[in-house]
């Protein structure tokens, strides 16, 4: 059976990752991938300083880890406007990992470290496809490290804050239409590594046993990277004009402003809502600055014309026994992309994610998590206007994951 | 549980197969591509970089076409192959131009067009029956010369027979569908020699041409496509040397080129920088010197000799007489020149509309299509213009196009073909295929 699933792997597995209408990865904790990707109002453990740094507070327990990964799979097909033959985008495995850690030294506040990889883009079209002059291959990560505390005022109301400290690289490759005498295209690569800082913030209420209010925010983080190194590779001839060189570049990690509710029913079934306004609109333009200026490389501006989206997520937990329990979730996250800016560097559509999760119980404090996630992306035609780039896109992710938590 | 898990995740692995978006239909609507036959000069033959060679022929935009109506039913589709990547080799040939260094008479070594020289395809009869009917050099009433094929040794290397008209061609091919792209070089020839070393076809004889050769093509109502013909003005061949190309770099030499002038009595001022070049002009009232300035709008061929330019003087004062030496009228289209071409081509073009209605023809518009080049146009994150070497679209030969422009070109006609006979004729990639090679 093993050998039938890795033999199945091999066949059909190829990816991007990002999940999220743009480049906005949110898999941060398996409890709550299992319930729609929601968290703000939630207090199940240390996750909670990344997804409501005023949550963490009201987490029970003194000391409190959690930590995971995905192994997000992803599939995108492409047909390009009216030329015959689609292409699908080469296998890449991505695995987001996320540790959270948090600690109460008094029964009010908490301190505690997030460190997770909201945000990032890894996809790969191959050297040959008929978009190689936009992109052949993007590689972009980010990692954030969050010092955080949180403090509660009674039991009804808390408020925390972390420090942002985010690490990023980026690495792409695409082809120049410029021939050597060997047929081949001349091909650049930028390679480069950025670290900015931002800052979460939020407030949890609990006006009414079992109702939870969170409202968290994340600012906006500019990825500046001042020396990338961008090589050439190019036809003899015209290696003056490229020559290898340091480029400048930015992107922006967008803020995200997020509400959720949650109501205990009982002690054993919760149901929550979250509402996540991402402020994509800081997305406008990628603009690259080449230090060495010359005929063919000067400052180049990429129009992305990004637009700000709300995304409405539902989940729901049933506490089978004190051992399992199980979760269920949902969302609709729109492409913030307009219509002809659909880049193939960030193929984005509209998605509806379907989770499902479980945690077991072998002891108390902790505890396994599993989830899954599938999004669909939904079928989009369209059209990269600054470079008369068009066709369809359609796209299917799987993302299962596992996780511990243990809370003393 | 552990098994479980395993049938869970294969189950996943084998959903997580690619997203399946409908391919393409490809309909050939109205149209039967069973028997394609395409008819007309050097642009359909695939000729670039001032030859007729494996690579490029390989890529024609009728075997482009061809290639994309074997997608709704279309046949085979044979070309007079040349083997060598050199061209055909006959008396007055010139070998293929590929992109290479060389110096020039200042001492400059420069990239640019050079010979490529390697052993060329003898002009042999091929012994089969084509599909390509394009022949490099033809105007719209050769092909109802008899025994063509002896006066053009590229219809000779295909002709089913010596004495035949190229239009006798056609019948025997039993086409359903005909392309036709003919009259560039009706006009062609004309500009490349500077309005004095051929003629322009006249209106009514290019008229009675092209209604024999669409006639011979239609039969008993084959369906067609026929391109017009585009501003040639507006070719690399003419725009890579400009008017004012006459570049003077000190006060010193300006100052003396002025002195010098006045002393021949030419009423002509420099300055530094860009000037006109002298050109020759035979009604100019100057009793010895029969030159001119040339005029902004006027246009120098890309034939002219540069080193004469360049370190003799050509274009200004000879360097050995001392005395004005104009570019010789062969090498320069004069406002009259250009305006009898384009006089020509409106006229051109109101045949070949003319005769797309009566035939009911699917018309490429590459007069405009040549007009959005010349602006710039972009497919793909490639962009084209009409520029010399960078344009990317026009070959070496600064006439003919590249295999990425006639990539374009057929695209051009399938959009054509397809709104004419509601086919949907797929595109092709014009990445696959190259602009100009830098070594």
């Amino acid at each position: 059976m093993r050998r039938f699933t890795a033999l199945l792997l091999g066949i059909c597995l190829a990816t991007t990752t990002a999940i999220g209408g743009g480049y906005q990865v949110s898999l941060h904790s398996m409890r709550n991938i299992g319930m729609g990707l929601i968290g703000t109002s939630l207090t199940y453990d240390a996750s909670s300083y990344f997804y409501n740094p005023g949550a963490a507070a009201f987490v029970k327990d003194k000391f409190s880890f959690s930590g995971g990964v995905s192994l997000l799979m992803a599939r995108t097909t492409f047909q390009p406007k009216d030329v015959m033959g689609q292409y699908h985008i080469e296998s890449i495995i991505n695995t987001p990992l996320y540790f959270y850690f948090g600690f109460k030294p008094f029964e009010d506040l908490s301190i505690g470290l997030a460190v997770n990889t909201p945000y990032g883009n890894k996809l790969s079209w191959g050297d040959e496809w008929q978009g190689r002059y936009l992109i052949q291959d993007l590689a972009f990560k980010a990692i954030t490290i969050q010092p955080s505390f949180s403090y509660k005022i009674k039991d009804v109301f808390s408020f925390g804050m972390g420090l942002v400290i985010a690490m990023g690289n980026v690495e792409l490759n695409k082809a120049i239409p410029i021939e050597g005498q060997n047929g081949v295209d001349a091909k650049t690569n930028i390679k480069g590594k950025a670290t900015n800082v931002g800052f979460n913030g939020g407030i949890l209420i609990r006006p009414v046993k079992g109702l939870n209010i969170g409202v968290d925010f994340r600012s906006k983080i500019n990825m500046k990277v001042e020396d990338a190194d961008a090589t050439f590779t190019v036809p003899a001839s015209m290696s003056g004009n490229f020559p290898d060189q340091k480029v400048s570049t930015s992107l922006p990690l967008p803020a995200n402003l997020d509400f959720g509710l949650s109501y205990e029913f009982n002690e054993k079934f919760l149901i929550g809502i979250n509402l996540c306004y991402v402020f994509w609109g800081a997305y406008d333009t990628l603009t690259f600055d080449f230090k060495t200026k010359t005929a063919a490389l000067d400052v180049t501006h990429a129009p992305a014309m990004y637009e700000n989206k709300l995304i409405p997520r539902i989940g729901a937990q049933y506490k089978i026994s004190d051992i399992v329990t199980v979760r269920l979730g949902g969302y609709y996250d729109p492409s913030p992309v307009p219509d002809g800016f659909l880049n193939p560097q960030t193929p984005s559509m509209n998605q509806i994610g379907l989770t499902a999760g479980l945690s077991v119980y072998p002891f108390k404090g902790f505890s396994i998590d599993a989830a899954f996630l599938y999004v669909m992306g939904m079928e989009r035609e369209g059209t990269y206007s600054p470079e008369n780039f068009s066709g369809t896109y359609k796209s299917q992710i799987y993302i299962p994951g596992i996780g511990l938590s243990y809370s003393f | 549980m552990k098994k479980l898990l395993y049938i869970l995740f294969s189950f996943v692995i084998l959903a997580g197969c690619e997203p399946k978006i409908d391919e393409l239909s490809p309909n050939r609507g109205s149209a039967d591509f069973s028997r394609y036959v395409s008819v007309g000069n050097s642009l359909v033959a695939g000729y670039a970089d001032g030859a007729l060679y494996y690579s490029a022929q390989k890529n024609s935009f009728p075997a482009l076409l061809a290639g994309q109506f074997q997608m709704a039913g279309g046949g085979a589709f044979v070309q007079p192959v040349v083997n060598s990547e050199f061209g055909v080799e006959f008396p007055g040939s010139m070998p293929r131009l590929k992109l290479g260094y060389s110096t020039s008479c200042t001492g400059v070594t420069s990239l640019g067009p050079v010979p490529d020289f390697g052993p060329r395809d003898q002009p042999t009869p091929v012994g089969y029956q084509v599909n390509n009917l394009g022949i490099p050099g033809a105007k719209s009433f050769h092909l109802l010369v008899k025994g063509y094929a002896l006066l053009n040794p590229y219809y000779g290397r295909f002709a089913t027979d010596p004495n035949n008209m190229v239009i006798q061609e056609i019948p025997p091919l039993n086409p359903t569908f005909f392309s036709l792209w003919l009259g560039n070089n009706d006009v062609l020839g004309y500009a490349t020699s500077g309005g004095v070393g051929d003629t322009i076809t006249g209106l009514k004889t290019f008229g009675d041409a092209m209604g024999a050769v669409v006639g011979s093509c239609v039969g008993t109502g084959t369906k067609g496509v026929i391109a017009n013909i585009p501003e040639i003005t507006s070719i690399p061949f003419f725009n890579t040397i400009p008017y004012n190309g006459l570049n003077l770099q000190t006060q010193e030499i300006v100052d003396q080129v002025n002195f010098a002038m006045g002393l021949f009595g030419l009423p002509f001022t420099y300055h530094l920088g860009q000037n006109p070049f002298l050109v020759a002009d035979p009604t100019s009232p100057h009793p010895l010197f029969k030159v001119r300035q040339m005029q902004p709008g006027e246009l120098v061929l890309l034939t002219v000799p540069r080193d004469s330019m360049q370190c003799y003087g050509m274009g200004i004062i000879s360097s050995l007489t001392l005395t004005p030496w104009p570019i010789p009228n062969q090498f320069v289209l004069t406002q009259d020149e250009i305006t009898n071409i384009e006089t020509a081509i409106a006229g051109y073009n109101t045949v070949i509309a003319g005769l797309a209605q009566t035939h009911g023809l699917a018309l490429v518009d590459m007069n405009t299509k040549l007009k959005n080049l010349k602006s710039g146009i972009l497919w793909d994150g490639i962009r084209m213009n009409t520029s010399f070497v960078t344009g990317g679209a026009f070959s070496l030969d600064g006439v003919h196009l590249t295999q990425r422009g006639y990539a374009v070109v057929a695209n051009y006609f399938i959009e054509s073909i397809n709104a004419e006979f509601g086919s949907t004729i797929p595109m092709v990639d014009i990445t696959k295929y190259p602009g100009v090679l830098f070594p």
